[in-house]
Order: structure tokens, then sequence, then C-alpha cells
């Protein structure tokens, strides 16, 4: 099963980016579930990639290209 | 996205008559103290659709009436859209968001350090009541050498409590470790002193280095002494100049000297393991060290202070010298002093260090004379030991490599003994803890009585005033400030490491949801790629929540500036809310959070 959402590390990696910004209290929740979900877009766009090559097997170039579009895509 | 924003602001704006038609789930809370007209918005049959406002707006606006039935949101902003000119845009107001802000992390981090504080308080009282007496000292040190740590471990003990070992220190207990470690040091001394020529001569005193360097200690206990005397004089002679030699007419000032330089980096074994690490801290400073800077010392010191002050002046050289690689000990040993067996050895460490900061910052031996002019063997130790520390920052990138090797013999040699001097070390690098303080307030009395100077020194550091060490205890500081030199190094890195880690998402969980999500086998290198974009996504969303937080005028990100960059992402749109995705993508533990359920009694979970 899935293991406990890293809350602090979120917090901490947001306060590395941000020092001077807060988070209210369920917002890091929020939070990583945009990065879940984010984490699925890439996926999905990682296999169609892969499956477009013929492979099986996810490689980093795929990785790459589908990283491309999905970040662009998660701008705000 | 101005004109979305516009929208947004409109929607968030508090309900005014003029705002015909803006709708949206979080005016609804607002929207509900208008009954009647939400009542007739609702009407409409699109909830979303609620207005706030009287029904003025809504005579105004026939069409968006109409509409309202038809109406979506989307069809509501757009008609809202063009008919901003009409409207009066409300200013953006922020939501009186019913959501507060919660400084619960801020309090439970405050509250953890509070904690730890008050855990560390606890130890404090117990440990004190064990080092008080030399016997005290021998019992603690025993404890201390059975619980002897390794590096890492002695770490960990670091964050959990540096007091932790007040027990007094057993020589023996001390010197069978300090020899153990001092063959470790002695593996790396050598590769040192082949360096330096004069090392020839110390190597060989290596074996008695340790003796030696607990000679420096002799000026607490004479029997060293004679010992320190055999070590000081080759040394000297080799490294010093005249000047050195000249000091070899006060043994105890030399080897105070070389303690002072050593004892900063070893500590662990009162005498034995300083001495040794003083021999080579010295060997390695007064050869490089003290051939920069003693020549031009030396002539300075000795012109100006009396013989009285050449010892001093060779101490304050030697310290420099000792300084500059104690330095790099005193950083590792920082971490080790935490666990320091005797503190009264830190204090007196870090009041020697002190004093050496003092000697850096002035030039003029006055406070080292000072220092020796006492000559109190544990006085002359710390203030060799302060010396050195004082020294070491300003000298720091003297005598590096030398101290390195020390600095690890160090380590390795006494952690219950550097867990003192360490301590003090620590003070004045860094962290100063009670325990430190307390060994050190006694140590530093004796100092501070001694040389004003060293007091000064004292004084950057946080340590309080010490009482007067005990002779026993004194000798103990001047080893652990060489040995604790030596192990802090390594430590403060180590530490240092652990401290300034970047915080990442731990690899194996992202491994962990992107395999579940592609359901293909990946390779690690694909990984790789994963998390870094993952690093990408982290620093845009916190600019864009950053931007949208700021947008509302507030400096706190909400549930809404996520949900809002959710929106804008197109994870969550019309046709699915949020709430879905919470349901189906976190775990049960973290949808009861987010997503109020209503339950019997009229209770709402979580209350809002």
């Amino acid at each position: 099963g899935r293991r406990t959402v890293p809350r602090g590390t979120l917090r901490k990696i947001i306060k590395k980016h941000k020092p001077h910004l807060r988070l209210a209290a369920n917002t890091d929740l929020l939070v990583h579930l945009s990065f879940l979900l984010f984490l699925h877009r890439l996926a999905e766009e990682a296999r169609t990639n892969a499956f477009e090559n013929k492979s099986k097997i996810i490689k980093p170039e795929h990785t790459i290209a589908a990283a491309k579009v999905i970040l662009k895509k998660s701008r705000g | 996205m101005d004109g979305r924003v516009g929208l947004r602001a409109s929607r968030r704006a508090a309900p005014t008559p003029r705002v015909a038609v803006r709708s949206s789930p979080r005016q609804r809370a607002r929207v509900r103290e208008q009954e009647p007209v939400v009542s007739a918005m609702s009407g409409s049959g699109l909830g979303k659709e609620n207005k706030a406002g009287s029904s003025t707006p809504l005579r105004h606006r026939p069409n968006a009436f109409s509409e309202l039935d038809n109406a979506t949101p989307r069809v509501m902003l757009v008609e809202w859209k063009c008919s901003k000119v009409e409207l009066q845009l409300p200013d953006l107001v922020p939501e009186d968001a019913s959501v507060t802000t919660f400084r619960m992390t801020r309090k439970r981090k405050k509250l953890s350090i509070s904690e730890f504080e008050r855990a560390a308080d606890k130890r404090l009282p117990q440990n004190q009541a064990h080092s008080t007496l030399d016997s005290t000292l021998v019992r603690s040190l025993r404890m201390s050498v059975g619980s002897v740590m390794a590096p890492d471990t002695v770490e960990k003990r670091g964050l959990l409590r540096r007091p932790q070992n007040h027990k007094a220190i057993d020589i023996a207990a001390f010197e069978g470790g300090v020899e153990q470690n001092m063959l470790q040091i002695k593996a790396q001394d050598y590769l040192v002193d082949l360096q330096t020529s004069s090392m020839t001569g110390t190597t060989t005193i290596r074996t008695d280095a340790e003796v030696v360097l607990n000679n420096t200690e002799l000026f607490v206990e004479p029997q060293l002494g004679e010992q320190n005397l055999l070590a000081v004089e080759p040394q000297l002679s080799d490294s010093k100049t005249s000047a050195q030699r000249s000091n070899t007419s006060y043994p105890a000032h030399e080897k105070a000297r070389l303690e002072g330089l050593v004892s900063r980096v070893s500590t662990d074994e009162r005498r034995t393991l300083r001495f040794s690490e003083k021999d080579l801290i010295t060997d390695h400073e007064h050869v490089d060290g003290i051939t920069q800077k003693t020549p031009a010392k030396e002539g300075e010191d000795e012109q100006d202070h009396s013989q009285q002050n050449d010892p001093m002046e060779q101490f304050s050289e030697s310290e420099e010298m000792a300084g500059t690689t104690e330095h790099h000990a005193d950083a590792e040993y920082s971490e080790h002093s935490e666990k320091k067996l005797s503190r009264k050895a830190v204090s007196q460490l870090t009041a020697a260090q002190d004093a050496g900061v003092e000697m850096e910052m002035t030039p003029s031996e006055g406070g080292v004379a000072e220092g020796t002019e006492h000559q109190d063997s544990p006085k002359a130790e710390l203030q060799m030991a302060g010396s050195p520390g004082g020294h070491s920052p300003a000298s720091y990138s003297l005598k590096k490599s030398g101290a390195k090797p020390l600095k690890e013999a160090v380590e390795q040699t006494g952690e219950i003994e550097r867990g003192t001097i360490t301590g003090v070390l620590d003070a004045a690098e860094e962290e100063a803890t009670d325990d430190e303080s307390d060994i050190e307030d006694h140590e530093s009395e004796e100092i501070s009585m001694k040389t004003p100077m060293f007091v000064h020194a004292a004084a950057y550091r946080p340590h309080p005033v010490l009482s007067p060490p005990h002779p026993v205890k004194s000798a103990s500081p001047e080893l652990p400030p060489q040995p604790v030199r030596a192990k802090p190094v390594p430590k403060s890195s180590g530490a240092a490491q652990r401290k300034t880690r970047e915080p990442e998402i731990a690899s194996s969980l992202i491994k962990q949801i992107f395999s579940h999500y592609v359901k293909t086998p990946v390779t690690r290198d694909a990984y790789k790629i994963v998390e870094k974009c993952s690093e990408r996504y982290f620093k845009q969303i916190s600019s864009d929540l950053e931007a949208y937080s700021q947008h509302a005028g507030r400096k706190t990100v909400e549930m809404a500036d996520v949900e809002l960059l959710m929106r804008r992402q197109g994870l969550v749109t019309d046709k699915m809310p949020l709430h879905v995705l919470v349901e189906r993508h976190l775990p049960l533990e973290y949808r009861k959070l987010l997503i109020p359920i209503a339950v019997s009694g009229n209770k709402v979970i979580p209350c809002k």
C-alpha cells in the first residue's frame, strides 16, 4: 500500500523555494494531491511515448519528452 | 489570465449588490446570509449560480436571471465579463475565508524545540549530580567509556543531548580509550609527520606524544611534566626557532603551548590524548604555522614581552597554529562535545579558546601572557586550548591539512572525553549546551581570572562564567580540547551534512507512485528524470501558489489557492470537482481531513 504523505517534507520543500510563504492547515495535502496527479499525468504520457516507440519499458527519453509536455501543462 | 483572475477576484469579492451574478462555492456562505436572494437564485436551479446580492442586482440584470436556468458558472462568467463595464467590479477583497490560518506547524516546531530543551534540562540535573568530584568524574568516565559510541551514534547523541555524559572522567578509562585512538591517530599522524621535517622527531615522540601531550597538561600535573619536557623539547627545537628553545627553559610553558595546540584537537583523554594529538598538531602546526607566523611573532613577542611572555608568545603562536588545526577539530568536536564527559575540560578549553581568540584578535599577547603568568598547568593548558581555538577561526586556513589528521585522530580517540571538550569547542563554534556551559563556567573562571582577554574571548561564546575547576578537572579539559578539536571536525561535517541536506521527496515514494501509475517496468534512469521533474514541479507550484495568495492579498496559501492551481492545471474542472479527486487519490485518513462530512447532531467533520 501507499505510504503516508510526507507532509513535513512537502512543507520544507516549499519553504526552501519560498521561505516567506506560509501554508494553511491542510493545504499541503492538496499540494500532495496535485503532485500525485502530476505524476499520474507524467506516467500516462511516458507510457504513451513508450508504446509509440513499441517499447514495453519506460525509458528516460520517453520520460523526458513527457516531462516537457506535462510540466508545461502544469503551469499556473 | 487577467480576465480569469479578474473573474476570480470578482468571485471572491464580497457579494455586493452591484455584483449581479457571481457565485462560487466559497461564497455560498456569504450568500446564505442573503437567503432571500439566494433562494430566489437557487430557484433558478443552479446552486452554483447563487447570486449574492439583493434583489436589485437581479432587477438590473434580468438577462442574467433569464440565463440562470441554463447558465452555467462558465456562461455566467462570460456574461459577467461582457458586462464588466456596466458592473462595478468589486475590489479585490480577500475572502473572509472561513478557513482560518493555522499556525500549527509553527507551534509544533516551537513545541518540539521546547520539548527538546526540557528533555535536555532534565538530563542536566541528573548529570550535574554526578559530575562534581573527581570520583564522580571517574565514575562518569567509566560510564562514558562503556558507552563509547561510533561517531555516527555520537552524532545522534548530540541531537539528544550533549549533557548526557555529565560524568566524571576516569583517567584510566580515558587513557585506555585514548591509547586506542592514538594508534589510529598515529597512523594518520605519520603521514602528516612525514611531511614536516620536524615530524621525524615528533613521530618518534608520538608514541610518547601521548605522554608528552599529556605533559602539556603537566602544568596541571607535574608528573607528566617530565614527559612533556621530553616531547616538548624535541618538538620545540624542531619546529620553533630559538624563541621556542628559550622556552624550553620553561618546559611547562612549552608544554602548555603544545598542549594548547594539541589540546584543542585532543580532548579525549585528559592528557594522553591531548598530548599525543597536541604533538601531532603542534608538530604540524609548528612546522607550518609557526614558520609562517612565529618568525614574525616571535620577534615581536620576544621584544615586547618579557621572558614570561615568551612562553606566552610561543603559546600564542602555537595557539594560532593549533587554532587553525583545532579550528577544524573544534567544529568536529563541537559535535562531540555534546557527549562530553568532562565539561570542565571543555569549559577550560573553551576558555583557552577564547583566550586564543583573544590572541588572534589582539596580537599583543597580553592575554596569553596573563595566562602564562599564572601558569597553572591547567590554566596554561586552558589558554592553550583557548587561544588555539581563538586563533583557529582566524588561522583556520593555515593548518587545515595538518589539523585534519589530528582532528580525525582526536575524534577517534575520545568521544567521551571529547564530549566535554568538544562541548567547549562547540560553544565556541556554535553550540553551547547547558552542560558545556556548566563545565566551561568552572574552567572559564580560572581562566578568566588569569587572563581577562580570555574572558573577553569567552564573551564571544555563550558560555557563562564557570567556577574554578578542580585541578584534576583542569587537566582533563586540557586534554579533551585537543582530541575534541579533532573530533568535531569530522563530526561537524557529518552533522552539518545532515542538517544542510536539502529537503527532497523520498525517491522511494516517487518510484512507488510512478510505477503504480505507469503499470509498466521503468528503467532506473527514467526514475531519475521523474525525480528531477518533481523538483521542478514543486518549484513551479510554489511560485504559482505565492502568486495566487499574493493576488488575494494574503501571505498564506489557503485551500482556495491550491484549488485554483489545480483548476488552472486542468485537473479540477466543472465536470471534475475537487472532492472527487480527493476521494480517488488520497488515502482515507486524509480524505477525512479534506472533505467535510456531515454527521448527526448537526456536526460537520472536520469542523470549520
